[in-house]
């Protein structure tokens, strides 16, 4: 009995660190090779939470049975991540739009265009 | 810890070694600060990631903290970083 329970939580751990590390070299080859920085943000913001929420989720459990205590810090840090990780990627994509940041010469429509200011780079002064 | 899942667990390190080059690339040649930003916040997940592989692979808890952590740490700098693009200030 003990010996499949041990057998069942390494299956479930192995299975969330492998998909965790698909979706981080998925996250990871999107930065590399999308256009521009709008696109790059729209691979880290969604294939990079739920890729390091996946990898969290390997060692909470793991250590479930053994220390309690590592399991519930391991939950807190997946709820941390999955606020923080797209709040931050909203937060830089309000910036760059802000700062006019320029577009992939093949993008056809802008529907905020006329909803929000944009400040060019002379209207402040730094980059 | 079965000879499989530490097999498993070098291997899931491997992967997360080559993302962090790639991260690393775009860091170094990004062409604005904004890529630099995005691209220094997925290279801190994914130290967060291999923080927690190689907490299994020595099958000790001590360093798990880091996780956390570092987690909130990779979102002030992020969140500083944006404001600081959006407004030429941070405060």
């Amino acid at each position: 009995m003990a010996d499949t329970i041990q057998v069942a939580r390494e299956m479930v751990v192995g299975a969330a660190m492998t998909s965790g590390t698909f979706f981080m070299v998925v996250t990871a080859i999107g930065l590399l090779r999308f256009p521009d920085v709008y696109c790059r943000m729209h691979a880290a913001g969604k294939a990079g939470t739920i890729g390091i929420a996946l990898l969290i989720l390997a060692p909470t459990v793991h250590f479930a049975a053994a220390e309690p205590f590592v399991a519930v810090r391991g939950i807190l840090a997946i709820v941390f991540q999955c606020l923080t990780t797209p709040g931050a990627t909203y937060l830089l994509a309000h910036a760059c739009y802000v700062r006019a940041y320029p577009t992939h010469r093949r993008t056809e429509i802008d529907e905020l265009e006329y909803w929000m200011p944009v400040y060019r780079d002379d209207e402040f002064g730094h980059e | 810890m079965s000879a499989g899942l530490q097999a498993v667990t070098q291997s899931c390190l491997a992967g997360l070694f080559v993302a962090a080059t790639l991260c690393l690339y775009r860091i170094i040649v990004g062409p604005r600060a904004a890529d630099r930003a995005v691209a220094f916040d997925t290279f801190s997940a994914v130290v967060v990631g291999m923080i927690c592989l190689l907490c299994i692979l020595w099958d000790s808890t001590l360093y798990f903290d880091a996780v956390w952590i570092l987690t909130l740490v990779g979102f002030l700098g992020t969140a500083a970083i944006a404001k600081y693009l959006a407004r030429g200030r941070v405060f």
